[in-house]
């Protein structure tokens, strides 16, 4: 029986293939890869786009896209007789209510423009500048041993931008270190956080520059191989990376290039879950210690940064650490923000790491009605007050009020929004995407939806009486990040919002 | 790093050996530290949460099932810290909110145990609303042996990693994601449809009774009277099993076969199908209890075995007189042990002078 090797990784991608999950299909990827047939159902019933098969639309039902109606609109598609799927979190808040047809293609309701800020040479990513192909970072950065390499991401003072803001000289160093002599590169372009969509854009507008990062990172970890994987829904920016990839110098193309298909899991973003999907598993993270940099791709050392981290490294090279770190305010770099909810002009928008609410709803097109409160980094980051509004969105500052920038998908709240409502919602995504390895998670986000459920149906509050006891265990118990995060709208919103919990 | 060091367990010194988890240490020091997902045939999983203790340099909770000990290490389980406690307290509820309950509030007893239920009598549990999850159980699943509720499920996984990890069979799997999660096959068929050899080794390591063998079912462990250690007899591995004796309708009987615990015996916690569910002979009305003689009148007659023996060896004998010894076969049968083969082998050489001999094991 295969229970790893290439066999065992094109399990999903066959599945895929061959049109989702059926007994049939199983068998026969049985046969084709000697993978026990319930190892093959097991793993494909984990992911949504393949638990089963037939094509259908997909409408997002993510916090801002319920705002702008998600609901109705799935209604209208039903009463039409199409069949419909609540998706979570499509990764196009800023064109809300979002929706994918039945090829998994954007439908364009409001023909909304895909808001950046607009072309500036001194900016690190600058998404509307021109694509440049003449790849003078790797050149560089080539000639560079890699100690000077990390020396210049460590002047630079780069967090990894995926949400958890760890430094990302610390990982290269870590992987470049390894007796073992393979070493992998890994992008994390799984971006499935609920109001992110930047690392969409930097896919479709720069993929020169993530592709050039990606080239640095392998040249300075020592790595041939290099893993692109990518949210499953994001057929677009696949195109987009793979003819970027197309027009870059033998230098480039030389590595191994691999592309690895995410089939439908927010969980896939932690970046266990991520190696156990490409490894052909059910994307369940796993236990840490040990950290990716010792033990990740097929159990060997493995570099795994986001998108936006690897496509702020050729700056980085070109222009040397300390600039990039002047473009931040309260710590270093410039941040790619995505906004989206209740402002006029939803979008994604580089500001300095550190900038404030309003600086960001100020290139946004200002506030849309009264704003009552925000989201700063995705689901994961809870719910704070507006009267937070001067906290610089940053790391630290984040974590200080108990919540976290996380991947900066930031969402507006007007006093139009009952905040019990929100965070049923919050928590409704939570349960569908917990991976259901440990109760803590597994058990902890449906009680806390049945229950915020419950009242809103009631109005009694007394369903809620355990809630803090339950959003305490999933911290401390859960396995991975998004168990540990899980309770934080709830507890948030009850806790900076009591009177959206009283009886009703 | 010295083979053997001391780590400290709420305050007291644990003998440690390098390599092996905390879990271990700590239980060989008789330390209780609750657990779902554990088992010693199996990698550890962390997944139960139920083991997590305080490590001091971690901020985190980590599983001792799967943390390695380390020299001059400071561990705090529950005796010792208030949020081990707690942790316990409100995860132990959250399992009970998620599990089929009794009257008085306790997860159910089952004739297979249930660890919850003795982990939820040591906490002070908060009653918190059932969660009802949609975790689907095998409805068209015939097989006559395993049964899977799924109400009593607490996904451990240790069921469908010991299907992968010790037999390496893959019947069974984690299915689904999130709430939904549950234990299938491909097609959720039924075990007989699947590569399932039946050997019940889910039932044994399954912590709550959610796999329970269905002909058992209603015998709860205070019933069994005794267990009666034996070696089977369905091949020569000799594997140890205990029969569970229990009354039924006044009667002792065998009731259920289950292995020794793992690291015990030869067969280290394991059974083949035979040796877990093949008992029903023992009370059977038609089992032959001595041997029989079909007699002149045309029916089967009990006899001695000297009688028996003797009437089968001039038999013999007489076939070969009459037809040479190649028209004499011996098969002795898979159940006999190597020395009675041997033995089996001897009889056909040197008695009756023919090579045709087999024992039934070698096909």
């Amino acid at each position: 029986m295969q229970k790893t090797g290439a066999d065992r990784e094109r399990v999903l991608e066959l599945l895929t293939e061959m049109g989702g999950v059926t007994e049939e299909n199983v068998r026969k990827i049985a046969k084709l890869t000697r993978v026990s047939e319930a190892e093959i159902w097991g793993a494909g019933t984990f992911y949504h786009l393949i638990n089963k098969p037939g094509r259908r639309m997909r409408v997002c039902n993510g916090l801002t896209c319920r705002l702008f109606g998600a609901d109705d609109v799935i209604k209208k598609l039903r009463a039409q007789g199409k069949e419909v799927t609540e998706a979570t979190c499509l990764g196009q808040c800023d064109r809300a209510p979002a929706a994918l047809d039945e090829d998994m293609k954007v439908i364009d309701w409001a023909r909304q423009e895909r808001a950046v800020t607009p072309a500036n040479d001194d900016l690190p990513l600058n998404l509307a500048g021109k694509q440049d192909f003449s790849f003078a970072a790797l050149e560089a950065a080539r000639k560079l041993k890699p100690d000077d390499i990390f020396k210049l991401l460590e002047e630079s003072g780069l967090q990894g931008r995926g949400g958890a803001g760890f430094p990302a000289f610390i990982k290269w160093k870590g992987v470049a270190g390894q007796k073992d002599p393979v070493h992998y590169v890994v992008c994390n372009g799984d971006e499935a956080e609920p109001a992110t969509f930047k690392d969409r854009e930097t896919m479709l507008r720069r993929p020169d520059k993530l592709i050039e990062g990606m080239a640095i990172a392998a040249c300075a970890v020592g790595a041939k191989e290099v893993y692109f994987y990518i949210r499953g829904e994001f057929n677009a920016e696949y195109e987009s990376v793979k003819a970027a990839l197309h027009k870059a110098p033998d230098s480039i193309q030389n590595l191994d290039w691999h592309f690895h298909r995410g089939h439908g899991a927010y969980i896939c973003g932690e970046e266990t879950a991520m190696l156990e999907s490409m490894e052909g598993k059910r994307g369940m993270p796993r236990l840490k210690p040990p950290f990716p940099h010792e033990f990740g791709f097929r159990g060997k050392p493995t570099l795994i940064n986001n998108v936006e981290t690897f496509a702020c490294v050729p700056y980085i090279i070109q222009h040397g650490g300390a600039k990039f770190k002047a473009h931040g305010r309260t710590e270093a770099g410039s941040k790619l923000y995505c906004i989206s909810g209740h402002v006029n002009k939803p979008g994604v928008y580089e500001l300095p790491l550190g900038a404030t609410l309003d600086e960001l709803v100020g290139v946004a097109g200002g506030y849309m009605g009264n704003p009552m409160a925000f989201s700063p980094g995705g689901a994961s980051s809870g719910f704070l007050p507006i009267e937070k509004r001067n906290v610089p969105l940053d790391f630290k500052g984040l974590q200080k009020e108990g919540s976290m920038l996380g991947s900066a998908g930031v969402v507006v709240l007007n006093d139009t929004v009952d905040m019990a409502k929100a965070a049923q919602w919050q928590l409704e995504f939570f349960e569908l995407e917990s991976c259901g390895q440990c109760a803590p998670c597994r058990i902890g986000t449906r009680y806390l939806h049945n229950q915020v459920s419950k009242y809103l149906e009631t109005g009694d509050p007394s369903a809620l009486k355990h809630a803090k006891d339950v959003g305490w265990e999933m911290e401390e118990g859960s396995i991975c990040g998004l168990g540990m995060v899980a309770a934080k709208p709830l507890e948030n919103a009850m806790q900076y919002f009591p009177k959206a919990f009283e009886k009703r | 790093m010295a083979d053997t060091f001391t780590i400290t367990v709420d305050g007291k010194p644990v003998e440690a050996h390098a390599g092996e988890m905390v879990l271990r240490a700590a239980q060989r020091a008789g330390v209780h530290i609750p657990t779902l997902c554990d088992d010693k045939r199996l990698e550890p999983a962390g997944a139960c949460r139920a083991c997590l203790v305080e490590i001091d340099g971690q901020r985190r909770l980590q599983p001792s099932c799967a943390w390695k000990v380390a020299p001059n290490q400071n561990i705090k389980t529950q005796e010792t810290s208030k949020r081990v406690q707690r942790h316990q307290d409100v995860l132990v509820s959250l399992y009970m909110a998620d599990h089929k309950l009794d009257d008085e509030g306790l997860p159910v007893e089952t004739c297979n145990g249930n660890g919850l239920r003795e982990w939820a009598q040591e906490c002070q549990t908060l009653s918190l609303d059932p969660v009802e999850a949609p975790r689907a159980a095998r409805p068209g699943d015939k097989n006559p042996y395993i049964t899977f509720q799924p109400e009593l499920c607490v996904l451990c996984a240790r069921c469908t990693r010991y299907c992968d990890e010790v037999e390496a069979v893959n019947a069974i799997t984690l299915t689904g994601r999130g709430s939904e999660t549950t234990i299938g096959t491909a097609g959720m068929r039924g075990l007989l449809d699947t590569s399932c050899e039946l050997c019940g080794g889910c039932i044994d390591t399954c912590p709550t009774g959610a796999l329970v063998e269905q002909k058992a079912i209603e015998i709860l462990p205070h019933q069994i009277e005794r267990k009666v250690r034996t070696t089977c007899n369905y091949c020569g591995v000799g594997c140890q099993m205990d029969l569970n004796v229990a009354k039924v309708d006044g009667i002792e009987q065998v009731v259920r076969v289950t292995s020794p615990p793992p690291g015990e015996t030869v067969n280290d916690g394991n059974l083949c199908i035979k040796g877990r569910f093949a008992y029903d002979f023992i009370h059977h009305k038609d089992r032959i209890t001595e041997p029989m003689i079909r007699k002149p009148d045309g029916k089967l007659h009990g006899v001695s075995w000297d009688e028996a023996l003797k009437f089968a060896a001039e038999g013999m004998k007489k076939v070969q007189q009459r037809h040479g010894p190649k028209a004499l076969g011996f098969i002795s049968s898979a159940r006999c042990t190597g020395e009675e083969n041997y033995l089996m082998s001897k009889v056909a050489r040197a008695a009756f002078k023919t090579g045709n001999v087999h024992s039934c094991a070698a096909t």
